[in-house]
C-alpha cells in the first residue's frame, strides 16, 4: 500500500494545476456561500449582544399627560415588569447654519428609587457625561458629521412653536462635554415629531433635573420577555411583547381613570371660568367696533354728497367752455376765409402787374433796339451819301470837266486842222494839175484829214460819254439824296409808332399797379378785422377754461380733505379693531391652550411602544434577512457550476489513468484500493478547497458586507458567527460531488477487463460533422475554420461543459448586475411613476372633506402647489397563512381626478390603468403575493379594531410598501362612516421645488398642520438602505468572475492536456508559437462566445429568479435588467476568457516537441 | 549535389535527470551529402533520436555546430527554428502522429497551408499511392497507410531534408518494407536527402551512407557505394 500512497502524492504533484483547479473551484463556492451566510447571523448577533449588554428597554410608555410617581409605582409593580426607568424628553429647535433643526432632548438614564439598573445605557465615545447642570452630551453620529468639539454649545431657540423653551428646560444653552451613542438608535434615523420640519435631526442628553416638568414624559420598561436571555429576534419574544403591550394597555386604562377624576376635573373648572371672562371681553370689544364702524360709514356718505355737488358744477363749466370753443372755431373760420379771398385778389393783382411790367419792358426794349438800328442805318446812309457827293463834286466832276475841256479843245483843234486841211486840199484841188509832189501832199493831207476826222469822232464820243457819265453821277446822287430823305422819313414814322406802343404799355402797367394797391389794402383790412374777432373768441374760451380749472381744483381739494378725514377715522377703526383682535386672540390662544391641554387631558392615553418603534430597529432584521436571501440563491448556482466542473475534471482524470488502473488491477490490487487513489485525490482537493474557502470567506465576506451596513448602523464591532450548517452544506456538496464522480467513474473503468484497460483507449476517431454535408458552406470555409469546426464537434462533452460553465458565469454576473439594476430603479419607479408627490402634510385632526375645506382652499389658492388632495391613510393589518399578519395602509383619496394624477394605479406589465370602483378594493401586487389572494378573492382586514371584508377588484403595480386603495364611497359603504382624512398629499410646481423646506416650514406654522414629510427624505432613506445591497452585488460579481476564470482555466487545461501530442506534432510541422496558440484558442474563443451568449438568456432568468427570491414582504423588486448589464456580463466573460487564454499561452509554449515522438501510452 | 550537405561538428547534448546527467550526444561529428539516403543505426539509447531531434530543429544542442545546407542551425532562435522546420524539414514519426480529427488529405493540408511552396495535397497523396483513401480519417486507415500519409505530409512541404524516426517501428515486416521502398524511391528518383534512424542494422545495405552510433558517439560513418534495393534485403 505504501507504493500506492506514493503514487497518490506523485499524482498530485504531477497534476498540480488540475488539483489546484478543483481546490480553487470548491474554495470559491464554499467561501462565497459560507461567507455570505455568515454575514446575516453576525449582523444580528452583534445587534443582540449590543441590546442585551446595554439593557435596551422592551417597552417604552409615553403618556399624553405625563406620569406621576404613582403611575411609575403601578408600572413597577405590574407582573410583566422587570425594571422601570422614568425619564423626560422634549423636542426643541436649534438654529444651525441659518436653518432650524429639531433636536430631541433626552434625560440621561439614571438610577432612581424605582429602578435597580440603568436601562438604555449610553456609551460615551468621547469626553464624559454631564456633571454640571448646563452641560450636555451630543450624539456621536451628529457630533462627527457636524464636526462638533467638546466645549461647543447647543443653543435652543426661545420657542419650539408649541411652548417656550424656558417653560420646559432650566437652561437654553448647554455646553457639550462629550459624545454618546444609545441603543435606542442604531441607525442614523432619528424619527419624526410634530414640531419644526417634522423630522428630528439629532438628539442630546442632559441631566433629568434640567426638565421643569413635574410629570415624567416617558417610562422605559424591561419586561420578563427578555429575561432569560431570550433573543429579541425570536418569534417567542415578539409574541410575548405583543401580549405584554396588551397588559400595559389595560394598566393604562386604570391609571387614566384615576387621572380623570383628579387632575382633569380641576383643570376643567378653571377653564370654564376663563371661558366666561373671555366671552364677556369679546362682546365688549365687538360692540365698540360696531359703533366705530357706523361713524365711519356716516362720514363716508357725507363726503359722497359733497363730491356730487362739485361734480355737477364742474360739468356746467364744462358746457360753457364747449360753447366758447365753438365760437372761437367759427371766428377762426371767418378769419381764415377773409384772409384767403384777400390773398387771392392780391395774388391776381400782382400777377397782372408783373405781366404788364414785363410787356412794357419788352416793348421798350424792342423800341430802343429798333430805334438804334434805324438810326444806325440812317447814319450809314447819310455818310455814304456824303462821301459819294463829295467824291462826285470834289473829284469826279472837275476831273471829268477838265477832261471834257481838253477834249473840247482837242475837238476844236481837230476841227481847225480839218478845216485847214480841207482848205489846203481844196486849194490844191484847185491846182488840179499838181504834179507828183503836190499830188502826194494832197493825198497826205487827205489822209490826215480822215485821221483827224476819226479822231474827232473819238473825242466827240469820249466827250459825250464823259458828259453822260457826269450827268449819271449827278442823277445817282440825287437819287441817293432822295432815298436818304425817304429813309429819314420812314425812321421818323417808325419812331412815332413805337413810342405809341410804349405808351400803351405804360398805361397798362399803371393800371396793374393801382389794382395791386387795392388788393393789398383789402388784404390788410381782412387781416385786421379777422384778428380782432379771433381775439375776442379766444379770450372767451380762456375765461371759461380758467373757470373750469378752478372749479375742478376746488373739488379735488374738497375730495382730498374728505378722504383724509375718512382715512383717519378708518385707521382709527382698524387700530381699534386690531387692538381688540390682538387682545382677543391672545385671550383666545390662552383659552385654546387651556382647552387643548384640557382636551389632551380629556383624551389622556398612554402610548405603548416596543423596540420595533425605535427608529431603524426593525431595519436591522430586514437588512440581515435580505443579505441572507441573497446568500440562499447565489451560492447554489456557484455550487452547481463548481460541481459540474470538478465532475468533468475528475472523470477526465480517471479516463487518462486507464492504463494505470488496468495495470494495478492486473497486479491484483482490489477495486477499493485502486478507487481509493482517486477518492483520496478528489477528497483531499475538495476538503482542502473547502477549508481554505471557508476560512477565507468567513474571515472576509461578513466584514466586507457588514462594513457597508456600518455606514447606516451605529453598532459595536461585528461579532462573527460561524454558520456551521451552511458551511457543512457547501463543503459537503463540493466534497460529495467531486468524490462521488471520482469513485463512480473509477468503478466504471474497473468493470472493464484489465487487458482491455491496458491497451490504450483508441483515440476518438475523426468523424464527419453535420456541417460538412452543407457543402456550399463547408467549401467556403478555410482550412483552419474547418479544423476548428470539426474539433469543436468532436469533443461534444467538453463543448457542453465549457458552454455550460461559461454560461453559468455570465449568468451569475448578469444576475448580480440585474439585482443592482432592479434595486436601482425602485425609488424612481415608486416615487416618479407610481406615487407622485413632493410633500405630505399631516393634519392635526382628521376630518371630513367639509371640515378641511378651509385648509384645502389655502392649498388650492397657493400657486406653488400643482396639486393637493385630501387622503385618508390608516394602518390596517391582514392575517394570512398560519397566524402570520402583515401591517399595511389603506389609502382613500378624496378627489378621484386628482387622485389619478398622484397615485398611478396600473398594471405592472401592460401599464393599463387600474380603475377604482365602488364595489371593492384594489391592492398592490406584492401584497397579493404575500397573502396569497388574487382578483376576485375576498380579503379580511382589521381597521381600528374592527374587521372588514371586501372583494379584490384589481391589482396594481407598487414597489415600496403595501397598500389597499378604495374610494370614499366604498369606504363609507364598507365601514358605515364618513372618511376622515388625515393627510394632504401635494405636488409642487417646478419652481417651488427649490423652496420646499420654506414651504413646509410655512405650513407647519398653521394650526391645522402637524407634520410635513418630504419625498426627498423618504427617497434618501430608501435609497441608502437599498444601496448597501450593491456591495453584495459587487462581491457576487467578483466571485462570479473568479469562478469564470477557474472554470475556463480548468477546461482549457483539460483541452490542452488531451491534445499535447497533437500540439507537439503541429509544432514539429513548423507552426509558430502564435499559430499553435491560435489553433487551440480559436476553439476556446468560440466556446467562450457561445457560452457567454447562452449566458445572456440564462442571466435574465437567473436575475428574475434572484429578484423574486430576495424581495421582502414590504418591498417588491422590479424585474429590470438594463441592456448594459448584459453587455458587461458578456464582455467580462470574454475578458476572463482572454485572460485565461493569455495565461495558457505560456503553458502551450512549454509543451516539448519531443512529446510527439513518444509512444502512445 | 552538395557535399557535406549536413554537417555535425562535435555536438554535445546533456539531459539532467535529477542529480544524474545523461550525455545523449557526446561529441557527435559526421556529415551527409545532398541526395544521400543516410541511415543512423544503433541500439536503444545510443543517442540517434537525440541527433535526429537536433537535426530536425525540435531540440537544441549544448555544444557544437550543426550546418544544414550552409545554414548554422545550432545558433537559431526559437522562431527561426520554427521557420527552419517549416521550410526545410520533413518529419516522419514512428507513430505517424496524424491528427485523428482530420482526413488524410486534410492532414497533408495542415502542413502545406503553412508553406510558401508546396506540393498539392492530392498530388502528394497520389505519389504515395493513397489517392483512393484521401478522404478517410486516420482511424479508417491501416498502419502502413497512415505512415504513407505521414510521409506525404512530410514530402508535400518540399523539404530539403526528410527525417524519419523509426518509420517502420510500428509496422509489420511487409508493410515496413513498402514504406522503406517508398522512401528509397523518393531519394533515388527525386534526389531527396533522407536521414533515417533505426535500431535494425539489417536494413543498412539499402543506404548510401551508414552512420553507426553507440553511447552518444559516432563509431563509424561509412559510404556504401552500391546500395541494394530494399526488395533484396531480408531480415
Amino acid at each position: 500500500m505504501k507504493a500506492l500512497q506514493k503514487n497518490i502524492i506523485k499524482e498530485i504533484t504531477k497534476t498540480k494545476s488540475r488539483f489546484i483547479s478543483i481546490l480553487a473551484i470548491i474554495a470559491i463556492s464554499t467561501g462565497f456561500f459560507s461567507g455570505v451566510k455568515a454575514s446575516s447571523p453576525s449582523m444580528l448577533r452583534t445587534g443582540e449582544n449590543y441590546f442585551e449588554s446595554k439593557n435596551l428597554m422592551d417597552i417604552r410608555l409615553v403618556s399624553t399627560v405625563g406620569f406621576d410617581d404613582d403611575d411609575i409605582r403601578a408600572i413597577k409593580n405590574h407582573k410583566d415588569t422587570v425594571d422601570v426607568m422614568p425619564g423626560y424628553f422634549s423636542d426643541q429647535i436649534v438654529n444651525i447654519n441659518d436653518a432650524d433643526q429639531v433636536v430631541r432632548v433626552y434625560s440621561l438614564p439614571e438610577k432612581t428609587a424605582t429602578n435597580s439598573k440603568l436601562i438604555n445605557e449610553t456609551i460615551v465615545n468621547e469626553g464624559r457625561l454631564p456633571m454640571a447642570e448646563d452641560e450636555c452630551v451630543l450624539e456621536s453620529y451628529y457630533y462627527n458629521v457636524g464636526g462638533y468639539k467638546i466645549g461647543d454649545s447647543v443653543i435652543f431657540n426661545e420657542s419650539n412653536g408649541n411652548s417656550k423653551t424656558k417653560d420646559v428646560l432650566r437652561h437654553t444653552e448647554y455646553k457639550i462635554v462629550g459624545s454618546v451613542s444609545t441603543p435606542l438608535y442604531i441607525t442614523y434615523q432619528r424619527g419624526n415629531t410634530n414640531i419644526g420640519s417634522g423630522s428630528i435631526a439629532f438628539f442630546v442628553m442632559i441631566e433629568p433635573s434640567e426638565f421643569k416638568s413635574e410629570r415624567y414624559t416617558n417610562v422605559y420598561v424591561t419586561t420578563t420577555a427578555g429575561k432569560d436571555g431570550l433573543s429579541p429576534l425570536t418569534d417567542e419574544y415578539k409574541d410575548m411583547i405583543a401580549d405584554q403591550k396588551e397588559d400595559y394597555s389595560k394598566l393604562s386604562e386604570e391609571r387614566i381613570k384615576i387621572f380623570n377624576n383628579t387632575t382633569y376635573k380641576d383643570a376643567k373648572n378653571k377653564l370654564s371660568d376663563a371661558e366666561k371672562e373671555y366671552n364677556d371681553k369679546k362682546e365688549e370689544a365687538e360692540d365698540q367696533i360696531t359703533e366705530n364702524e357706523k361713524k365711519l360709514h356716516d362720514g363716508e356718505s357725507e363726503l359722497q354728497s359733497k363730491l356730487t355737488d362739485g361734480e355737477n358744477k364742474l360739468s356746467d363749466g364744462q358746457k360753457e367752455l364747449e360753447n366758447g370753443k365753438k365760437e372761437l372755431e367759427s371766428a377762426q373760420k371767418e378769419y381764415t376765409d377773409g384772409i384767403q379771398s384777400a390773398k387771392q385778389k392780391l395774388t391776381d393783382a400782382e400777377k397782372q402787374y408783373s405781366s404788364g411790367k414785363e410787356e412794357y419792358t419788352n416793348a421798350k426794349h424792342t423800341y430802343d433796339s429798333e430805334m438804334e438800328k434805324a438810326q444806325g442805318q440812317l447814319d450809314t446812309a447819310q455818310s455814304e451819301y456824303d462821301t459819294q457827293y463829295s467824291l462826285f463834286y470834289g473829284t469826279i466832276k472837275p476831273q471829268a470837266e477838265t477832261k471834257l475841256t481838253l477834249l473840247k479843245a482837242a475837238i476844236d483843234s481837230c476841227n481847225e486842222a480839218i478845216e485847214k486841211t480841207e482848205n489846203s486840199v481844196s486849194e490844191l484841188g484847185k491846182n488840179v494839175t499838181l504834179e507828183g509832189e503836190a499830188k502826194k501832199s494832197l493825198d497826205e493831207f487827205k489822209n490826215k484829214l480822215s485821221e483827224y476826222k476819226s479822231k474827232l469822232a473819238d473825242y466827240q464820243k469820249q466827250y459825250d460819254d464823259g458828259m453822260s457819265q457826269l450827268s449819271d453821277g449827278e442823277k445817282q446822287l440825287t437819287e441817293a439824296k432822295e432815298k436818304l430823305s425817304s429813309a429819314k422819313l420812314e425812321f421818323q414814322q417808325k419812331k412815332t409808332e413805337a413810342s405809341d406802343k410804349l405808351n400803351d404799355a405804360q398805361i397798362k402797367l399803371d393800371n396793374a399797379q393801382s389794382q395791386l394797391e387795392i388788393g393789398k389794402l383789402e388784404y390788410n383790412t381782412a387781416m385786421t378785422t379777422g384778428a380782432f374777432e379771433l381775439q375776442a373768441a379766444q379770450s372767451k374760451v380762456s375765461q371759461s377754461e380758467q373757470e373750469l380749472l378752478s372749479g375742478r381744483q376746488e373739488l379735488e381739494t374738497q375730495k382730498a380733505s374728505g378722504l383724509n378725514l375718512l382715512k383717519g377715522s378708518r385707521e382709527k377703526l382698524i387700530t381699534g379693531k386690531n387692538d381688540a383682535r390682538i387682545q382677543l386672540r391672545d385671550a383666545e390662544k390662552k383659552l385654546k391652550d387651556a382647552r387643548n391641554s384640557i382636551d389632551q387631558m380629556k383624551n389622556a392615553s398612554w402610548l405603548i411602544y416596543d423596540r420595533d418603534d425605535n427608529p431603524g430597529y426593525s431595519g436591522l432584521e430586514e437588512d440581515a434577512l435580505r443579505v441572507d436571501n441573497i446568500a440562499a440563491v447565489f451560492p447554489v448556482f456557484f455550487l452547481l457550476v463548481a460541481a459540474l466542473v470538478s465532475l468533468t475534471t475528475m472523470s477526465r482524470m480517471v479516463e487518462e489513468r486507464r492504463t494505470e488502473i488496468g495495470t494495478l488491477k492486473a497486479l491484483g490490487y482490489s477495486d477499493t484500493a485502486i478507487a481509493s487513489k482517486y477518492f483520496i485525490y478528489a477528497f483531499s482537493a475538495s476538503l482542502l478547497g473547502s477549508i481554505i474557502g471557508a476560512v477565507a470567506g468567513i474571515a472576509t465576506m461578513p466584514f466586507i458586507i457588514l462594513d457597508t451596513y456600518s455606514i447606516m448602523y451605529t453598532l459595536p464591532p461585528t461579532i462573527l458567527v460561524i454558520p456551521w450548517d451552511a458551511l457543512a452544506f457547501s463543503a459537503g456538496t463540493g466534497i460529495l460531488c467531486t468524490c462521488m464522480v471520482a469513485v463512480i467513474t473509477c468503478l466504471g473503468e474497473l468493470k472493464i477487463k484489465p487487458a482491455t484497460l491496458m491497451r490504450p483507449k483508441a483515440p476518438k476517431p475523426g468523424k464527419r460533422i453535420l456541417l460538412e454535408y452543407i457543402t456550399p458552406l463547408w467549401k467556403r470555409m478555410n482550412f483552419t475554420s474547418k479544423v476548428t469546426a470539426r474539433n469543436l464537434f468532436r469533443y461534444k462533452a467538453r463543448f457542453l461543459m465549457t458552454v455550460i460553465g461559461v454560461a453559468g458565469c455570465t449568468a451569475l454576473i448578469i444576475g448580480g448586475l440585474g439585482l443592482k439594476d432592479s434595486i436601482g430603479v425602485i425609488a424612481d419607479r415608486q416615487f416618479r411613476q407610481i406615487t407622485i408627490y413632493d410633500e405630505i402634510f399631516a393634519l392635526s385632526e382628521p376630518g371630513t372633506k367639509d371640515d378641511n375645506s378651509y385648509i384645502m382652499s389655502k392649498f388650492h389658492s397657493d400657486k406653488r402647489f400643482k396639486e393637493a388632495i385630501l387622503v385618508d391613510q390608516e394602518w390596517v393589518n391582514i392575517k394570512y397563512g398560519n397566524g402570520k399578519q402583515i401591517d399595511l395602509r389603506i389609502v382613500v383619496g378624496e378627489d378621484p381626478q386628482v387622485f389619478k394624477k398622484m397615485f398611478i394605479l396600473r398594471d405592472r406589465l401592460s401599464h393599463d390603468p387600474v380603475e377604482l370602483d365602488n364595489n371593492g378594493i384594489v391592492i398592490n401586487e406584492r401584497l397579493s403575493q404575500v397573502i396569497g389572494k388574487n382578483v376576485g378573492d375576498k380579503v379580511e382586514f382589521t381597521l381600528n379594531d374592527k374587521k372588514y371584508t371586501s372583494v379584490i377588484t384589481d391589482l396594481t403595480e407598487n414597489y415600496a410598501g403595501n397598500y389597499i386603495y378604495l374610494t370614499p364611497q366604498f369606504y363609507k359603504k364598507l365601514t358605515g362612516n364618513e372618511v376622515r382624512y388625515n393627510v394632504i398629499y401635494t405636488q409642487l410646481t417646478e419652481e417651488a421645488l427649490a423652496d420646499e423646506h420654506e414651504i413646509s416650514n410655512e405650513y407647519m406654522k398653521m394650526d391645522e398642520i402637524i407634520t410635513v414629510s418630504l419625498l426627498k427624505d423618504q427617497l434618501d432613506a430608501i435609497t441608502s438602505t437599498l444601496d448597501s445591497l450593491n456591495v453584495i452585488v459587487l462581491v457576487l460579481v467578483f466571485c462570479a468572475g473568479l469562478l469564470a476564470v477557474v472554470v475556463l482555466y480548468n477546461l482549457t487545461n483539460i483541452n490542452i492536456a488531451e491534445r499535447v501530442r497533437e500540439i507537439a506534432t503541429i509544432k514539429v510541422l513548423g507552426f509558430y508559437n502564435l499559430e499553435t496558440a491560435n489553433y487551440i484558442y480559436r476553439e476556446n474563443i468560440i466556446l467562450a462566445l457561445v457560452g457567454a451568449l447562452a449566458g445572456l438568456p440564462l442571466g435574465k432568468v437567473f436575475a428574475s429568479f434572484v429578484v423574486l427570491e430576495i424581495q421582502m414582504d414590504m418591498v417588491m423588486f422590479p424585474q429590470n435588467v438594463e441592456p448594459v448589464s448584459y453587455i458587461i456580463g458578456f464582455l467580462l466573460t470574454i475578458v476572463f476568457a482572454m485572460f485565461v487564454n493569455f495565461a495558457m499561452y505560456f503553458k502551450l509554449r512549454k509543451i516539448s516537441m519531443v512529446e510527439s515522438l513518444k509512444s502512445i501510452e | 549535389m552538395q557535399k557535406n550537405f549536413v554537417q555535425f561538428e562535435n555536438v554535445y547534448k546533456r539531459y539532467k535527470m535529477g542529480e544524474v546527467t545523461i550525455t545523449a550526444a557526446d561529441g557527435v561529428s559526421f556529415s551527409i551529402d545532398e541526395g544521400e539516403f543516410a541511415v543512423v543505426v544503433g541500439l536503444s539509447g545510443a543517442g540517434k533520436t537525440t541527433v535526429l531531434n537536433i537535426l530536425g530543429g525540435i531540440d537544441n544542442c549544448d555544444e557544437g555546430r550543426i550546418v544544414v545546407g550552409g545554414k548554422d542551425i545550432s545558433r537559431l532562435t526559437g522562431k527561426e527554428l520554427a521557420s527552419y522546420r517549416r521550410y526545410d524539414i520533413g518529419f516522419v514519426f514512428q507513430f505517424y502522429n496524424l491528427i485523428p480529427n482530420l482526413t488524410a488529405k486534410e492532414n497533408v493540408e495542415l502542413a502545406t497551408q503553412i508553406c510558401r511552396d508546396s506540393i498539392d495535397a492530392e498530388t502528394a497523396l497520389e505519389s504515395v499511392g493513397l489517392s483512393e483513401r484521401m478522404n478517410n480519417f486516420p482511424s479508417q486507415l491501416s498502419g502502413g497507410e497512415q505512415q504513407r500519409v505521414s510521409i506525404a505530409r512530410a514530402l508535400a512541404k518540399k523539404p530539403k531534408l526528410l527525417l524519419c524516426d523509426e518509420p517502420t517501428g510500428a509496422l509489420d515486416y511487409n508493410t515496413g518494407k513498402t514504406i522503406l521502398k517508398l522512401l528509397q524511391n523518393k531519394c533515388r528518383d527525386d534526389g531527396m536527402t533522407v536521414v533515417l534512424i533505426t535500431h535494425n542494422s539489417a536494413i543498412t545495405p539499402m543506404a548510401n551512407r551508414v552512420i553507426n552510433m553507440r553511447s552518444g558517439k559516432v563509431i563509424s560513418n561509412a559510404v556504401n557505394p552500391s546500395p541494394v534495393p530494399i526488395e533484396e534485403i531480408e531480415w
